[in-house]
């Protein structure tokens, strides 16, 4: 009977055994009705009809039989015999077990990671409505202007609403202590559907300028900072030095529409005026800082939303032009269009950045556990080979084979689900870890890992699929045995035969190809981190502590800002211990950089990309302090000031590429400054080249100014070389800043570590592709080592033969390893087309060396026969101990 | 052991009991077995309790519908009647035991 009708069966069963009890009842009762009519009496009538009737209970069983009960009890027993028999071989069953955890595990571990950054919608209402505008030629961010436009003159949507993510410093004064704010506008809330759980939301009303600073704290944050108390209303949190007071706090999970960074603070978007004082941006036509999102109507398309967002586009663009560019990128901006895109899962750049990456790891780890698999397989067909009797038995006694199957199914689910279950713990467990490897100091991820329906049903279905693919062979196999053969055959059988050995081998030789092609990939991502861990950076990061100084409160004047840091800068350098230290804008690595239009007479840059150049200020000794060396010219000097000549130091690549020489110095550029060019800037030094946003990134052409002729100085680093070890000086310099302005906030960090976390992504998919290759020889490697060494026990009174006929011991020890070659060159010669198949997948992340890397090859390989003659010997030595005498004795 | 020659032919309680349902109209299963029993003479009687589990695998391949009601003796039972399905299936039943009789009319008669 079919499945889909025992669950139909299954739902109306109850009633359909009721009425069937009833009418047996009844026909009972009639029966003796007529009886007793006859002239019988009333007893013998009872007995009679039940009697005719046939065996009642049996007949209730037999009646049943189109139901699932019986199918469900069954499938209990099968349970129950699969526990008790899996309970019987503790062994066998932890390793099963235990491997599969490991594998499912890992899968869960990584899926869930994916669920949470890729796949998961939004917690607001109607989530698949939620998109996001971004410009036509794919821009996301946009200018309050260009915002207010589309606010006021949208159609299109149900609602729009914008946000902005920004850090905002808790602290009033000393260490920095930044807060995730999201800036939103006044519909933000009401269209995603979001509630209060405290208070109130913020609406329309409050999104107006010149409007007071007030917040929505998140729940998290609620909860944190203030205990979840519910006197929170109308108590303040300062930032920037500003209160702002809280007027509600959100429903629990939801942390704005960013990914992996969770909002603690919701703001109207007019109070920015408040926190940043001049340096807000509400009319800033050229400061590209909102997202800008909306709620569809229900069932509209996105190209249809795009198509109507076209009409208002060129008014919204028309009316913000930023007045001050040059006329040519005026009328490009005017032509700007605008475009819709789905954002049911929210935006991030943790997607962008690992997306790929997860996908790659996941295709890994389900590879580790196509490796396991193939060994639970193979214990099993060992065990089935131990079983064959009772496969037999029970066939002979009439079991039938599909029972027989289903049984052996049985218990290898029962495996995987165990294991699934374990695994679960360990993914649980995993990806927390995995979070915090990504996490750097500074930028916290946030993600909500909790087990939700996908990851289950994920993990559930790896388990199902997982306990089908190992359990299926050996499961056919066994019901395949005639039941007398494997009874008559006393000790060896059919099971174990010549097919089970060579099974165990393919099975063997596939785990190899798996392995080989995972560690090819590992040995590829482990080169590339090495590669760009140990290029030549151009700078020395060890013994260099980087500050970051923040004025809070009130911007000070320009003048006050530049004292303060040279003053500063002053005190830094008396510390004893602290060897050189420099002032900058920009430090290497940091995630901030700055470029300009350079204008350089004789260079015509042939598109606007190639006429572009990184900027950097620094203060003297910078190059000293990060060990990155003047090549020709000098450093600044104290005569390098405001109002003397503006200079700047270059680096090789750009004096090569705008100059054609390495020699620059006394060569001047200009840059642009909207639509006008900077004064001119004369070359006094070149300096080797160094990186600048990231390691991996070919040099960009970079100029480094004097700080001291910069005005600008409202943020600043500095940088300290300290020979003792960074942090010794920590305390030092912490006094020295609040000594000269105590409302300077500060963050440090080891240059060190700032170029580590630039390479998070490297070391993660190095370190995981590392860990899972080892795992994968390691699981063949028990492969191999158990299917030899069950083959050596099984031909021992055949070594014993070839013993007593004069083979040596060396002989039959290379009879065994012979068996590991040709395992392995199978392993192989499926492996590498494996690999040249998989590398391709992976040639995006690789840095400083090809996919096809041979000598990667080589070495995998080589790894895989040493670990495989490893394997191998404890079998073989076995092998050429036997006994023959003994062993013929057996016989 | 000799089965009682009584007992119905298996695979002809299906066309019994669609006969009986199409001539009959709404019957209960005790009624069905009588009918079946005065019909024949004595000469067929129902294994009765093969008839439930028929009845009700008949009734989910949508050959009866069944609803529960009050007999004469006021006892509540469940009633059969015969659908379009069971009429079509009926047909076929018919034909496929005038098939089988008249073959074995022959075998008896010629061989």
């Amino acid at each position: 009977m079919s499945l889909l009708r025992r669950l139909a069966n299954l739902l109306r069963s109850n009633r359909h055994a009721r009425d069937l009890d009833r009418e047996m009842t009844f026909h009972l009762h009639e029966r003796a009705d007529d009886l007793v009519a006859h002239g019988m009496s009333r007893e013998a009538a009872d007995q009679e009809a039940r009697r005719r009737f046939g065996n009642y209970a049996s007949q209730k069983e037999s009646t049943r039989d189109a139901d699932i009960f019986v199918w469900l009890d069954t499938l209990v027993d099968d349970i129950r015999y699969a526990a008790r028999t899996l309970r019987n071989a503790p062994g066998f069953t932890l390793v099963a077990i235990l491997s599969l955890a490991l594998g499912i595990g890992a899968n869960t571990a990584i899926f869930s990671l994916i669920n949470a950054v890729v796949l998961r919608s939004l917690p607001v209402k109607h989530p698949e409505q939620i998109v996001q505008i971004v410009m036509a030629d794919s821009n996301p961010t946009f200018t309050n202007p260009i915002w207010e436009q589309i606010r006021d003159h949208q159609t299109v949507f149900d609602g729009v609403f914008a946000y902005s993510a920004k850090q905002y410093n808790m602290a009033p004064s000393g260490e920095t202590r930044p807060a995730a704010v999201h800036m939103v506008s006044g519909d933000y809330f009401r269209t995603l559907g979001v509630q209060p759980i405290v208070g109130r939301m913020l609406t329309m009303s409050d999104d107006q300028r010149g409007c007071p600073a007030i917040g929505v704290l998140s729940y998290a944050f609620w909860q944190t900072e203030f205990g979840g108390k519910q006197d929170v209303l109308g108590k303040t949190v300062s930032l920037n030095t500003f209160p702002v007071q809280i007027v509600g706090v959100v429903q629990d999970g939801f942390v704005g529409l960013d990914v992996g960074q969770a909002a603690q603070i919701f703001m109207p978007l007019c109070s920015v005026a408040i926190l940043r004082g001049s340096f807000a941006s509400l009319d800033a036509r050229s400061t590209w800082w909102i997202t800008i999102m909306a709620r569809s109507k229900p069932g509209e398309s996105v190209e249809h939303m795009t198509a109507g967002l076209s009409t208002i586009a060129k008014g919204v663009f028309q009316s913000t032009v930023p007045e001050h560019w040059r006329q040519e990128l005026k009328e490009r901006y005017a032509k700007n269009g605008l475009m819709v895109r789905e954002a049911a899962t929210g935006l991030s750049d943790l997607r962008r950045k690992y997306g790929k990456a997860l996908y790659m790891l996941l295709g890994i780890v389900s590879l580790v556990l196509l490796i396991a698999c193939a060994n639970v397989a193979n214990l099993l067909l060992a065990r089935a080979a131990v079983r064959q009797r009772e496969m037999a038995i029970r066939i002979a006694i009439g079991a039938a084979r599909a029972r027989v199957v289903r049984q052996l199914l049985t218990e290898s689910l029962l495996l995987s689900l165990s294991g699934a279950a374990i695994g679960l713990l360990f993914a649980q467990w995993g990806s927390r870890l995995l979070v915090r490897f990504l996490s750097s100091s500074g930028s916290q991820i946030f993600l909500d890992l909790a087990l939700d329906r996908t990851v289950l049903a994920f993990t559930v279905a790896v388990a199902i699929v997982t306990g089908v693919i190992f359990g299926m062979t050996p499961a056919w196999r066994a019901a395949r045995v005639p039941p007398n053969a494997a009874l008559k055959a006393n000790g060896r059988g059919i099971i174990e035969g010549h097919g089970r050995f060579a099974l165990g081998k393919i099975l063997v030789a596939s785990q190899i190809a798996i392995s080989l092609a995972l560690v090819v990939a590992a040995g590829l991502l482990i080169s590339t981190f090495r590669n760009v861990s140990t290029l030549d950076a151009g700078f020395k990061p060890a013994d260099v502590l980087l500050v970051s100084m923040q004025r809070t409160g009130v911007p000070p004047s320009k003048a006050e800002a530049m004292n303060a840091s040279d003053e500063i800068l002053a005190r830094v350098r008396a510390i004893p211990g602290v060897a050189s230290a420099s002032l900058s804008s920009v430090t290497p690595l940091g995630g901030t950089s700055w470029n300009e239009e350079m204008l350089i007479d004789g260079y015509s840059p042939a598109t606007e990309d190639d006429g572009v150049a990184y900027f950097n200020t620094t203060t003297n000794d910078y190059f000293n302090t990060l060990r990155t060396p003047i090549l020709t010219g000098r450093d600044f000097n104290a005569s390098d000031r405001i109002g003397a000549p503006r200079v700047a130091l270059v680096n090789e690549t750009m004096a090569r590429k705008f100059y054609k020489t390495p020699n620059a110095v006394g060569k001047t550029f200009r840059y642009r400054v909207g639509a006008r060019a900077s004064d001119p800037v004369e070359i006094i030094g070149v300096v080797k080249d160094s990186k600048y946003q990231t390691l991996r990134e070919k040099t960009l052409p970079t100029a480094f100014m004097a700080i001291a002729q910069d005005s600008d100085r409202i943020g600043v680093n500095m940088e300290l070389r300290v020979p003792s070890g960074a942090s010794t000086a920590a305390t030092q310099v912490r006094a020295a800043i609040a000594a000269v302005d105590p409302r300077m906030s500060t963050t440090m960090t080891s240059f060190e570590t700032q170029v580590a976390s630039s390479l998070t992504r490297e070391r993660l998919l190095a370190t995981l592709s590392g860990f899972f290759g080892g795992l994968a020889i390691l699981l063949s490697m028990i492969g191999l080592y158990g299917v030899l060494s069950y083959n050596v026990a099984r031909r021992r009174s055949e070594i014993g033969v070839r013993m007593a006929l004069g083979a040596g011991q060396r002989r039959i020890a290379s009879m065994v390893l012979g068996e590991v070659g040709g395992v392995i060159v199978t392993g192989f010669a499926v492996g590498i087309v494996l690999s040249s198949l998989s590398t391709k997948l992976i040639a995006t992340f690789l840095f400083g060396l090809e996919a096809t890397d041979r000598a990667t090859l080589a070495g995998s390989m080589a790894i895989l026969v040493f670990v495989a003659l490893l394997a191998a010997y404890l079998p073989a030595r076995r092998a050429s101990r036997v006994d023959p005498i003994e062993a013929l004795r057996e016989e | 052991m000799p089965r009682n020659r009584n007992d119905i032919l298996q695979g002809t309680l299906l066309l019994l009991v669609l006969k009986t349902l199409d001539s009959r109209g709404a019957m209960h299963g005790y009624a069905i077995t009588s009918h079946i029993q005065d019909v024949s003479a004595d000469m067929l009687r129902v294994e009765e309790g093969s008839l439930y589990p028929a009845l009700h695998r008949m009734e989910q391949d949508g050959w009866l519908r069944a609803a529960w009601g009050t007999t004469e003796k006021n006892r509540q039972a469940r009633f059969y009647t015969i659908t379009a399905l069971g009429r079509k299936q009926l047909a076929h039943e018919e034909a496929s035991w005038a098939r089988l009789t008249e073959g074995v009319r022959r075998v008896l008669r010629y061989a």
